[in-house]
Protein backbone atom coordinates (compact mmCIF):
# COMPACT_ATOMS: atom_id res chain seq x y z
CA UNK A 1 0.00 0.00 0.00
CA UNK A 2 1.27 3.73 -0.99
CA UNK A 3 2.85 5.07 2.41
CA UNK A 4 0.54 8.28 1.59
CA UNK A 5 -2.62 6.12 1.55
CA UNK A 6 -2.11 4.32 5.07
CA UNK A 7 -0.08 7.06 7.00
CA UNK A 8 -0.48 10.48 7.01
CA UNK A 9 3.54 11.72 6.42
CA UNK A 10 3.13 14.58 4.10
CA UNK A 11 2.73 16.90 7.87
CA UNK A 12 5.38 15.00 9.98
CA UNK A 13 7.64 15.64 6.92
CA UNK A 14 7.06 19.45 7.56
CA UNK A 15 7.03 18.99 11.29
CA UNK A 16 10.69 17.25 10.52
CA UNK A 17 11.85 19.81 7.71
CA UNK A 18 11.00 22.88 10.49
CA UNK A 19 12.25 21.41 13.79
CA UNK A 20 15.85 21.46 11.98
CA UNK A 21 15.27 24.82 10.17
CA UNK A 22 14.61 26.21 13.72
CA UNK A 23 16.64 24.49 15.50
CA UNK A 24 19.30 26.85 13.49
CA UNK A 25 17.84 29.78 14.04
CA UNK A 26 17.38 29.16 17.38
CA UNK A 27 20.53 27.91 18.53
CA UNK A 28 21.85 31.40 15.97
CA UNK A 29 19.99 33.51 18.63
CA UNK A 30 21.60 31.62 21.50
CA UNK A 31 24.81 32.84 19.66
CA UNK A 32 24.06 36.43 19.46
CA UNK A 33 22.84 36.97 23.25
CA UNK A 34 26.20 35.03 24.65
CA UNK A 35 28.36 37.48 22.10
CA UNK A 36 26.57 40.12 23.39
CA UNK A 37 27.28 38.99 26.84
CA UNK A 38 30.87 38.90 26.41
CA UNK A 39 30.92 41.75 24.28
CA UNK A 40 28.43 44.32 25.13
CA UNK A 41 29.06 46.24 22.14
CA UNK A 42 27.29 43.92 20.25
CA UNK A 43 23.49 45.07 21.45
CA UNK A 44 24.38 48.01 19.52
CA UNK A 45 22.16 50.40 21.24
CA UNK A 46 19.34 49.17 19.48
CA UNK A 47 16.35 47.75 21.77
CA UNK A 48 14.92 45.36 19.78
CA UNK A 49 18.53 44.01 19.90
CA UNK A 50 19.25 44.01 23.51
CA UNK A 51 19.73 41.18 25.32
CA UNK A 52 16.80 41.40 27.42
CA UNK A 53 14.62 41.24 24.26
CA UNK A 54 16.70 38.23 22.48
CA UNK A 55 17.30 36.09 25.08
CA UNK A 56 12.89 35.28 25.44
CA UNK A 57 13.40 35.00 21.60
CA UNK A 58 16.24 32.44 21.96
CA UNK A 59 14.41 30.15 24.64
CA UNK A 60 11.12 30.34 22.91
CA UNK A 61 12.61 29.30 19.61
CA UNK A 62 14.58 26.29 21.04
CA UNK A 63 12.19 25.16 23.49
CA UNK A 64 9.04 25.79 21.56
CA UNK A 65 9.84 25.93 17.78
CA UNK A 66 12.49 23.59 17.63
CA UNK A 67 11.16 21.45 20.70
CA UNK A 68 7.83 21.75 19.65
CA UNK A 69 7.78 20.70 16.13
CA UNK A 70 10.60 18.08 17.08
CA UNK A 71 8.30 16.59 19.62
CA UNK A 72 4.80 17.33 17.13
CA UNK A 73 6.73 15.04 14.15
CA UNK A 74 8.52 12.45 16.31
CA UNK A 75 4.75 12.02 17.85
CA UNK A 76 2.70 11.47 14.92
CA UNK A 77 5.15 9.67 13.47
CA UNK A 78 5.74 6.82 15.99
CA UNK A 79 2.05 6.71 17.13
CA UNK A 80 1.08 5.70 13.37
CA UNK A 81 4.00 2.96 13.36
CA UNK A 82 3.10 1.58 16.61
CA UNK A 83 -0.41 1.53 16.31
CA UNK A 84 -0.76 0.92 12.74
CA UNK A 85 -3.21 3.21 11.89
CA UNK A 86 -3.11 6.56 10.12
CA UNK A 87 -3.67 10.05 12.15
CA UNK A 88 -7.74 10.33 13.15
CA UNK A 89 -7.46 13.76 11.57
CA UNK A 90 -5.32 14.54 8.73
CA UNK A 91 -6.40 17.73 8.80
CA UNK A 92 -6.37 18.60 12.73
CA UNK A 93 -2.68 17.34 12.28
CA UNK A 94 -2.18 20.13 9.58
CA UNK A 95 -3.67 22.69 11.44
CA UNK A 96 -2.04 21.98 14.53
CA UNK A 97 1.54 22.73 12.30
CA UNK A 98 0.29 25.75 10.94
CA UNK A 99 -1.14 27.32 14.23
CA UNK A 100 1.84 26.39 16.08
CA UNK A 101 3.80 28.13 13.30
CA UNK A 102 2.20 31.42 13.11
CA UNK A 103 2.69 31.32 16.94
CA UNK A 104 6.08 30.65 16.60
CA UNK A 105 6.30 33.71 13.88
CA UNK A 106 4.34 36.25 16.50
CA UNK A 107 7.43 35.30 18.78
CA UNK A 108 9.62 36.71 16.30
CA UNK A 109 7.81 39.87 16.31
CA UNK A 110 6.34 40.64 19.75
CA UNK A 111 9.31 39.41 21.77
CA UNK A 112 11.85 41.91 19.98
CA UNK A 113 9.36 44.60 20.34
CA UNK A 114 9.19 44.29 23.99
CA UNK A 115 5.26 42.29 24.76
CA UNK A 116 6.04 40.01 27.12
CA UNK A 117 4.08 38.77 30.59
CA UNK A 118 7.79 38.89 32.06
CA UNK A 119 7.43 34.86 33.00
CA UNK A 120 10.42 33.02 32.16
CA UNK A 121 9.32 30.49 29.32
CA UNK A 122 5.88 31.79 29.45
CA UNK A 123 6.80 35.11 28.11
CA UNK A 124 3.81 35.31 25.38
CA UNK A 125 1.14 37.96 25.55
CA UNK A 126 -2.34 36.47 26.54
CA UNK A 127 -3.45 36.45 22.84
CA UNK A 128 -1.15 33.77 21.85
CA UNK A 129 -1.36 31.80 25.33
CA UNK A 130 -4.76 31.37 24.25
CA UNK A 131 -3.61 30.02 20.36
CA UNK A 132 -0.94 28.16 22.21
CA UNK A 133 -3.67 25.58 24.08
CA UNK A 134 -5.57 25.62 20.62
CA UNK A 135 -2.40 24.38 18.55
CA UNK A 136 -1.53 21.79 21.74
CA UNK A 137 -5.33 20.88 21.80
CA UNK A 138 -5.16 20.14 18.59
CA UNK A 139 -2.20 18.50 18.64
CA UNK A 140 -2.95 15.92 21.70
CA UNK A 141 -6.48 15.09 21.21
CA UNK A 142 -5.27 14.18 17.20
CA UNK A 143 -2.53 12.08 19.00
CA UNK A 144 -5.13 10.32 21.62
CA UNK A 145 -7.90 9.77 18.88
CA UNK A 146 -5.03 7.95 16.65
CA UNK A 147 -4.49 5.56 19.72
CA UNK A 148 -7.86 5.20 20.45
CA UNK A 149 -8.53 3.30 16.44
CA UNK A 150 -4.99 1.75 17.19
CA UNK A 151 -4.78 -2.00 15.96
CA UNK A 152 -2.78 -3.19 18.55
CA UNK A 153 -4.20 -4.39 21.92
CA UNK A 154 -1.24 -2.65 23.88
CA UNK A 155 -0.41 1.40 23.89
CA UNK A 156 3.46 1.40 23.67
CA UNK A 157 5.55 3.28 26.25
CA UNK A 158 6.88 5.87 23.77
CA UNK A 159 2.69 6.72 23.46
CA UNK A 160 2.80 6.72 27.12
CA UNK A 161 5.25 9.47 27.99
CA UNK A 162 4.18 11.64 24.77
CA UNK A 163 0.45 11.72 26.23
CA UNK A 164 2.12 11.86 29.73
CA UNK A 165 3.53 15.47 28.47
CA UNK A 166 0.28 16.27 26.75
CA UNK A 167 -2.00 16.14 29.87
CA UNK A 168 0.32 17.89 31.97
CA UNK A 169 1.64 20.48 29.75
CA UNK A 170 -2.45 21.90 28.78
CA UNK A 171 -3.39 21.60 32.71
CA UNK A 172 0.16 24.03 33.53
CA UNK A 173 -0.05 26.02 31.05
CA UNK A 174 -3.58 26.99 31.53
CA UNK A 175 -2.93 27.55 35.14
CA UNK A 176 0.16 29.65 34.79
CA UNK A 177 -1.09 31.34 32.02
CA UNK A 178 -4.29 32.82 34.03
CA UNK A 179 -3.99 36.67 33.54
CA UNK A 180 -6.24 39.81 33.31
CA UNK A 181 -6.10 41.33 29.99
CA UNK A 182 -6.10 45.46 29.75
CA UNK A 183 -5.20 45.55 26.53
CA UNK A 184 -4.68 43.82 23.34
CA UNK A 185 -1.14 43.02 24.28
CA UNK A 186 -0.80 43.66 28.07
CA UNK A 187 -1.99 41.64 30.96
CA UNK A 188 -1.34 40.55 34.74
CA UNK A 189 -1.05 37.10 36.31
CA UNK A 190 -3.86 36.75 38.59
CA UNK A 191 -1.18 35.41 41.33
CA UNK A 192 0.45 37.70 42.96
CA UNK A 193 3.81 37.65 45.45
CA UNK A 194 5.00 34.36 46.43
CA UNK A 195 2.16 32.59 45.12
CA UNK A 196 3.40 33.80 41.70
CA UNK A 197 6.59 32.93 42.10
CA UNK A 198 5.68 29.22 42.97
CA UNK A 199 3.33 28.68 40.18
CA UNK A 200 6.04 30.36 37.77
CA UNK A 201 8.50 27.71 38.94
CA UNK A 202 5.74 24.63 39.15
CA UNK A 203 5.38 25.51 35.42
CA UNK A 204 9.18 26.20 34.70
CA UNK A 205 10.33 23.43 36.16
CA UNK A 206 7.81 20.81 34.92
CA UNK A 207 8.05 22.62 31.45
CA UNK A 208 11.43 21.12 32.02
CA UNK A 209 10.18 18.03 33.06
CA UNK A 210 7.36 17.20 31.03
CA UNK A 211 8.19 19.04 27.58
CA UNK A 212 11.77 18.45 27.33
CA UNK A 213 11.94 14.94 29.41
CA UNK A 214 8.71 13.54 29.30
CA UNK A 215 8.48 14.12 25.39
CA UNK A 216 12.03 13.65 25.16
CA UNK A 217 11.92 10.30 26.70
CA UNK A 218 8.96 9.07 24.62
CA UNK A 219 11.11 9.85 21.15
CA UNK A 220 14.28 7.65 23.39
CA UNK A 221 11.72 4.64 23.84
CA UNK A 222 11.33 4.47 20.18
CA UNK A 223 13.84 5.80 18.34
CA UNK A 224 16.98 4.22 20.68
CA UNK A 225 15.75 0.33 19.87
CA UNK A 226 14.58 1.44 16.45
CA UNK A 227 18.37 2.63 15.54
CA UNK A 228 19.36 -0.19 17.31
CA UNK A 229 17.32 -2.76 16.20
CA UNK A 230 17.26 -4.15 19.22
CA UNK A 231 14.60 -4.45 21.99
CA UNK A 232 14.70 -1.67 25.08
CA UNK A 233 16.21 -3.65 27.72
CA UNK A 234 13.83 -3.91 30.38
CA UNK A 235 10.16 -2.77 29.40
CA UNK A 236 9.17 -3.38 32.85
CA UNK A 237 11.65 0.02 33.64
CA UNK A 238 10.02 1.69 31.59
CA UNK A 239 6.82 0.95 32.60
CA UNK A 240 8.16 2.17 36.84
CA UNK A 241 10.28 4.93 34.87
CA UNK A 242 7.25 6.42 33.71
CA UNK A 243 5.04 6.39 36.37
CA UNK A 244 7.61 7.91 38.76
CA UNK A 245 8.36 10.54 36.48
CA UNK A 246 4.75 11.54 35.87
CA UNK A 247 3.76 11.05 39.87
CA UNK A 248 7.71 12.46 40.68
CA UNK A 249 8.17 15.73 38.56
CA UNK A 250 5.53 17.36 39.69
CA UNK A 251 7.05 18.51 43.00
CA UNK A 252 10.08 20.09 42.12
CA UNK A 253 9.33 23.51 41.31
CA UNK A 254 10.31 24.68 44.36
CA UNK A 255 13.23 24.35 44.81
CA UNK A 256 14.15 27.26 42.58
CA UNK A 257 13.01 29.51 45.52
CA UNK A 258 15.31 28.41 48.29
CA UNK A 259 15.84 30.97 50.71
CA UNK A 260 12.89 33.74 49.53
CA UNK A 261 9.34 33.95 51.18
CA UNK A 262 8.27 30.41 49.98
CA UNK A 263 7.93 29.10 53.53
CA UNK A 264 11.01 26.67 54.24
CA UNK A 265 9.34 23.69 54.03
CA UNK A 266 7.89 24.07 50.59
CA UNK A 267 11.63 24.12 49.27
CA UNK A 268 13.19 21.25 51.13
CA UNK A 269 10.35 19.33 49.85
CA UNK A 270 10.82 20.36 46.44
CA UNK A 271 15.04 19.40 47.21
CA UNK A 272 13.68 16.13 49.28
CA UNK A 273 11.76 14.94 45.90
CA UNK A 274 14.33 16.19 43.71
CA UNK A 275 16.86 13.83 44.72
CA UNK A 276 14.42 10.96 44.90
CA UNK A 277 13.68 11.79 41.45
CA UNK A 278 17.85 10.38 40.59
CA UNK A 279 16.66 7.44 40.79
CA UNK A 280 13.53 6.77 38.07
CA UNK A 281 15.46 9.05 35.83
CA UNK A 282 18.82 6.68 36.41
CA UNK A 283 16.36 3.78 35.85
CA UNK A 284 15.15 5.26 32.64
CA UNK A 285 19.28 6.55 31.01
CA UNK A 286 20.27 3.14 32.19
CA UNK A 287 17.12 1.39 30.02
CA UNK A 288 18.33 3.50 27.28
CA UNK A 289 22.43 2.48 27.21
CA UNK A 290 21.71 -0.81 28.37
CA UNK A 291 19.63 -1.57 25.17
CA UNK A 292 23.03 -1.41 23.22
CA UNK A 293 24.17 -4.36 25.52
CA UNK A 294 26.20 -6.90 23.04
CA UNK A 295 25.82 -4.40 20.61
CA UNK A 296 28.01 -1.53 21.13
CA UNK A 297 30.31 -2.00 18.15
CA UNK A 298 27.51 -0.36 16.41
CA UNK A 299 28.52 2.79 17.66
CA UNK A 300 31.39 2.87 14.96
CA UNK A 301 29.84 2.74 12.07
CA UNK A 302 26.34 4.17 12.90
CA UNK A 303 26.11 7.85 13.85
CA UNK A 304 22.81 8.70 14.05
CA UNK A 305 23.06 6.21 17.41
CA UNK A 306 25.84 7.64 18.91
CA UNK A 307 23.82 11.25 19.36
CA UNK A 308 21.44 8.61 21.18
CA UNK A 309 23.30 7.15 23.26
CA UNK A 310 25.48 10.43 23.63
CA UNK A 311 21.58 11.95 24.78
CA UNK A 312 21.43 9.58 27.46
CA UNK A 313 25.31 10.16 28.95
CA UNK A 314 23.95 13.63 29.10
CA UNK A 315 20.54 13.05 30.85
CA UNK A 316 21.71 10.65 33.25
CA UNK A 317 25.05 13.76 34.23
CA UNK A 318 21.94 16.69 34.04
CA UNK A 319 19.53 14.59 35.96
CA UNK A 320 22.15 14.24 38.65
CA UNK A 321 23.93 17.56 38.71
CA UNK A 322 19.95 18.98 38.82
CA UNK A 323 18.90 17.23 42.45
CA UNK A 324 22.46 18.35 43.90
CA UNK A 325 22.22 21.91 42.80
CA UNK A 326 18.70 21.86 44.43
CA UNK A 327 19.21 21.04 47.77
CA UNK A 328 20.08 23.76 50.14
CA UNK A 329 23.70 23.95 50.85
CA UNK A 330 24.58 23.79 46.85
CA UNK A 331 21.93 25.87 45.98
CA UNK A 332 23.32 28.61 48.55
CA UNK A 333 26.32 28.48 46.46
CA UNK A 334 25.14 27.88 42.72
CA UNK A 335 21.53 29.90 42.88
CA UNK A 336 21.56 33.11 41.06
CA UNK A 337 25.09 32.13 38.85
CA UNK A 338 26.08 30.62 35.73
CA UNK A 339 26.02 26.88 36.77
CA UNK A 340 22.41 27.09 36.36
CA UNK A 341 22.87 28.26 32.92
CA UNK A 342 25.37 25.45 32.04
CA UNK A 343 22.74 22.94 34.12
CA UNK A 344 20.08 24.02 31.69
CA UNK A 345 22.37 23.96 28.65
CA UNK A 346 23.97 19.86 30.07
CA UNK A 347 19.75 19.64 29.51
CA UNK A 348 18.95 21.20 26.32
CA UNK A 349 22.63 21.01 24.08
CA UNK A 350 23.43 17.22 25.62
CA UNK A 351 20.23 15.45 25.86
CA UNK A 352 17.48 17.16 23.95
CA UNK A 353 19.35 18.31 20.57
CA UNK A 354 20.99 15.08 20.72
CA UNK A 355 18.17 12.90 21.08
CA UNK A 356 16.45 14.84 18.90
CA UNK A 357 19.19 14.88 15.99
CA UNK A 358 19.21 11.14 16.45
CA UNK A 359 15.45 10.86 15.77
CA UNK A 360 15.55 13.28 13.26
CA UNK A 361 18.19 11.27 10.90
CA UNK A 362 16.06 8.57 11.56
CA UNK A 363 12.86 9.91 10.33
CA UNK A 364 14.41 12.03 7.63
CA UNK A 365 16.21 8.92 6.44
CA UNK A 366 12.48 6.81 6.71
CA UNK A 367 10.34 9.47 5.21
CA UNK A 368 12.42 10.30 1.84
CA UNK A 369 13.17 6.85 1.60
CA UNK A 370 17.31 7.33 1.37
CA UNK A 371 20.68 7.39 2.96
CA UNK A 372 21.45 10.03 4.48
CA UNK A 373 23.30 12.87 1.59
CA UNK A 374 26.79 12.31 3.49
CA UNK A 375 27.08 10.33 6.62
CA UNK A 376 30.45 12.08 7.40
CA UNK A 377 28.64 15.48 7.65
CA UNK A 378 26.14 13.13 9.95
CA UNK A 379 29.75 12.26 11.99
CA UNK A 380 31.03 15.78 12.13
CA UNK A 381 27.64 17.25 13.09
CA UNK A 382 27.99 14.58 16.29
CA UNK A 383 31.32 15.48 16.97
CA UNK A 384 30.50 18.87 17.11
CA UNK A 385 27.19 19.16 18.94
CA UNK A 386 29.46 16.96 21.89
CA UNK A 387 32.19 19.61 21.61
CA UNK A 388 30.14 22.53 21.41
CA UNK A 389 28.34 21.28 24.70
CA UNK A 390 30.86 20.10 26.36
CA UNK A 391 32.69 23.99 26.06
CA UNK A 392 29.93 25.39 27.06
CA UNK A 393 29.01 23.83 30.28
CA UNK A 394 32.55 23.49 31.55
CA UNK A 395 32.27 27.35 30.92
CA UNK A 396 29.56 27.62 32.90
CA UNK A 397 30.51 25.00 35.42
CA UNK A 398 33.51 27.26 35.71
CA UNK A 399 32.73 30.41 35.71
CA UNK A 400 28.91 30.10 38.16
CA UNK A 401 31.18 28.44 40.76
CA UNK A 402 33.54 31.48 40.90
CA UNK A 403 31.00 33.63 40.69
CA UNK A 404 29.31 31.53 43.94
CA UNK A 405 32.79 32.32 45.51
CA UNK A 406 32.80 35.45 45.13
CA UNK A 407 29.66 36.74 45.62
CA UNK A 408 29.76 35.12 49.45
CA UNK A 409 33.51 35.45 50.14
CA UNK A 410 33.61 38.13 53.23
CA UNK A 411 36.95 39.53 55.14
CA UNK A 412 37.68 39.21 58.87
CA UNK A 413 35.59 42.54 59.28
CA UNK A 414 32.53 41.03 57.65
CA UNK A 415 32.77 43.17 54.71
CA UNK A 416 32.31 41.55 51.24
CA UNK A 417 35.66 40.89 49.45
CA UNK A 418 34.74 41.69 46.14
CA UNK A 419 32.31 44.02 44.57
CA UNK A 420 29.58 42.60 41.94
CA UNK A 421 31.58 44.64 39.10
CA UNK A 422 34.49 42.85 40.05
CA UNK A 423 32.33 39.01 39.76
CA UNK A 424 30.89 40.48 36.70
CA UNK A 425 34.75 40.99 35.43
CA UNK A 426 35.97 37.96 36.06
CA UNK A 427 33.80 36.12 34.02
CA UNK A 428 34.33 37.41 30.84
CA UNK A 429 37.33 34.87 29.90
CA UNK A 430 34.22 32.35 30.11
CA UNK A 431 31.47 34.09 28.62
CA UNK A 432 34.14 34.04 25.66
CA UNK A 433 34.24 30.40 25.82
CA UNK A 434 30.94 30.07 26.40
CA UNK A 435 30.13 31.78 22.74
CA UNK A 436 33.10 30.05 21.34
CA UNK A 437 31.20 26.67 22.57
CA UNK A 438 27.49 27.98 21.30
CA UNK A 439 29.07 29.01 17.75
CA UNK A 440 30.61 25.46 17.39
CA UNK A 441 27.33 24.20 18.30
CA UNK A 442 25.10 25.96 15.91
CA UNK A 443 27.63 25.44 13.19
CA UNK A 444 26.88 21.46 13.66
CA UNK A 445 22.88 22.68 13.38
CA UNK A 446 23.86 24.26 10.32
CA UNK A 447 25.80 21.19 8.96
CA UNK A 448 22.31 19.21 9.71
CA UNK A 449 20.61 21.45 8.13
CA UNK A 450 22.57 21.60 5.17
CA UNK A 451 22.93 17.59 4.95
CA UNK A 452 18.92 17.52 5.09
CA UNK A 453 18.35 19.28 2.33
CA UNK A 454 20.15 17.74 0.51
CA UNK A 455 19.61 14.77 1.29
CA UNK A 456 15.57 15.71 0.34
CA UNK A 457 16.88 17.19 -3.07
CA UNK A 458 18.52 13.75 -3.48
CA UNK A 459 15.41 11.72 -2.96
CA UNK A 460 13.43 14.02 -4.96
CA UNK A 461 15.72 13.91 -8.09
CA UNK A 462 15.69 10.10 -7.55
CA UNK A 463 11.79 9.78 -7.73
CA UNK A 464 11.30 13.13 -9.78
CA UNK A 465 10.79 16.54 -8.58
CA UNK A 466 8.68 16.88 -6.19
CA UNK A 467 7.24 13.46 -6.20
CA UNK A 468 6.50 12.37 -2.66
CA UNK A 469 8.01 8.24 -1.07
CA UNK A 470 5.92 5.81 -2.19
CA UNK A 471 5.46 2.36 -0.63
CA UNK B 1 9.41 16.88 73.21
CA UNK B 2 12.71 15.91 71.63
CA UNK B 3 13.66 18.05 68.67
CA UNK B 4 12.62 15.11 66.61
CA UNK B 5 8.94 14.84 67.68
CA UNK B 6 8.93 18.93 67.65
CA UNK B 7 9.97 18.71 64.17
CA UNK B 8 7.04 16.05 62.77
CA UNK B 9 4.47 17.28 65.02
CA UNK B 10 1.35 18.51 63.65
CA UNK B 11 -1.29 20.44 64.60
CA UNK B 12 -4.00 18.57 62.52
CA UNK B 13 -6.98 20.95 63.72
CA UNK B 14 -4.99 23.49 61.86
CA UNK B 15 -5.22 22.00 58.37
CA UNK B 16 -7.35 23.55 55.61
CA UNK B 17 -9.36 22.41 53.20
CA UNK B 18 -6.59 22.86 50.58
CA UNK B 19 -3.93 20.76 53.14
CA UNK B 20 -6.26 18.10 53.21
CA UNK B 21 -6.45 18.00 49.42
CA UNK B 22 -2.59 18.07 49.25
CA UNK B 23 -2.19 15.28 51.73
CA UNK B 24 -5.18 13.09 50.72
CA UNK B 25 -3.57 13.13 47.10
CA UNK B 26 -0.18 12.83 48.37
CA UNK B 27 -1.12 9.54 50.48
CA UNK B 28 -3.09 8.42 46.86
CA UNK B 29 0.04 8.63 45.09
CA UNK B 30 2.25 6.94 47.44
CA UNK B 31 0.26 3.62 47.66
CA UNK B 32 -0.63 3.79 43.93
CA UNK B 33 3.64 3.93 43.16
CA UNK B 34 4.14 1.22 45.65
CA UNK B 35 0.95 -0.49 43.77
CA UNK B 36 2.91 0.00 40.19
CA UNK B 37 5.79 -1.20 41.62
CA UNK B 38 4.58 -4.51 43.17
CA UNK B 39 2.48 -5.33 39.66
CA UNK B 40 5.83 -4.23 37.92
CA UNK B 41 8.31 -6.17 39.28
CA UNK B 42 6.41 -9.42 40.24
CA UNK B 43 7.42 -12.38 38.48
CA UNK B 44 4.11 -13.57 37.23
CA UNK B 45 3.71 -10.49 34.96
CA UNK B 46 7.16 -10.42 34.05
CA UNK B 47 6.83 -12.46 30.74
CA UNK B 48 3.66 -10.66 29.36
CA UNK B 49 5.29 -7.16 29.87
CA UNK B 50 8.54 -7.89 28.53
CA UNK B 51 6.39 -9.17 25.41
CA UNK B 52 5.58 -5.87 24.69
CA UNK B 53 9.30 -4.23 24.09
CA UNK B 54 9.11 -5.70 20.45
CA UNK B 55 6.45 -3.44 19.41
CA UNK B 56 9.03 -1.13 17.56
CA UNK B 57 10.69 -3.57 15.89
CA UNK B 58 7.43 -4.89 14.60
CA UNK B 59 6.26 -2.17 13.06
CA UNK B 60 7.88 -2.85 10.37
CA UNK B 61 4.80 -5.35 9.80
CA UNK B 62 3.28 -2.00 8.70
CA UNK B 63 6.01 -0.64 6.62
CA UNK B 64 4.97 1.62 4.16
CA UNK B 65 8.37 3.42 3.91
CA UNK B 66 9.21 3.64 -0.24
CA UNK B 67 11.15 -0.29 -1.22
CA UNK B 68 13.02 0.75 -3.83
Amino acid sequence: MEATEKYNFDVVRWFTIMAVVYLVVGTLVGVIIASQLAWPVLNFDIAELTFGRLRPLHTNAVIFAFGGCALMGTAFYTVQRTCGVPLWSNKLAWFAFFLWNFIIISAVVTLPLGLTQGKEYAELEWPLDILIAIAWLAYSFNFAMTIARRKTSHIYVSNWFFLGMMVMITYLHVVNSMAIPVSLFKSYSIFSGVQDAMIQWWWGHNAVGYYLTAGFLGIMYYFVPKQANRPVFSYRLSVIHFWALMFGYVWLGAHHLQYTALPDWTGSLGAAVSLAMIIPSWGGAVNGMMTLSGAWDKLRTDYVLRFLVMSLAFYAMSTFEGPVMSSKTVNALSHYTDWGIGHVHSGALGWVVMVSAGALYHMIMKLWNTEMYSDKLVNLHFWMATIGAVIYIVAMWVSGIMQGLMWRDYDAFGTLSYTFAESVAAMHPYYVMRAVGGIIFWLGGAVMLYNMIMTIRMASATRGVGAPARA
Amino acid sequence: MSSLAEYFHTDWAALTLNDWIGLVTTVVVFILMIIAYVYVFHPANREHLEARKYIPLDDDGFETEDKR
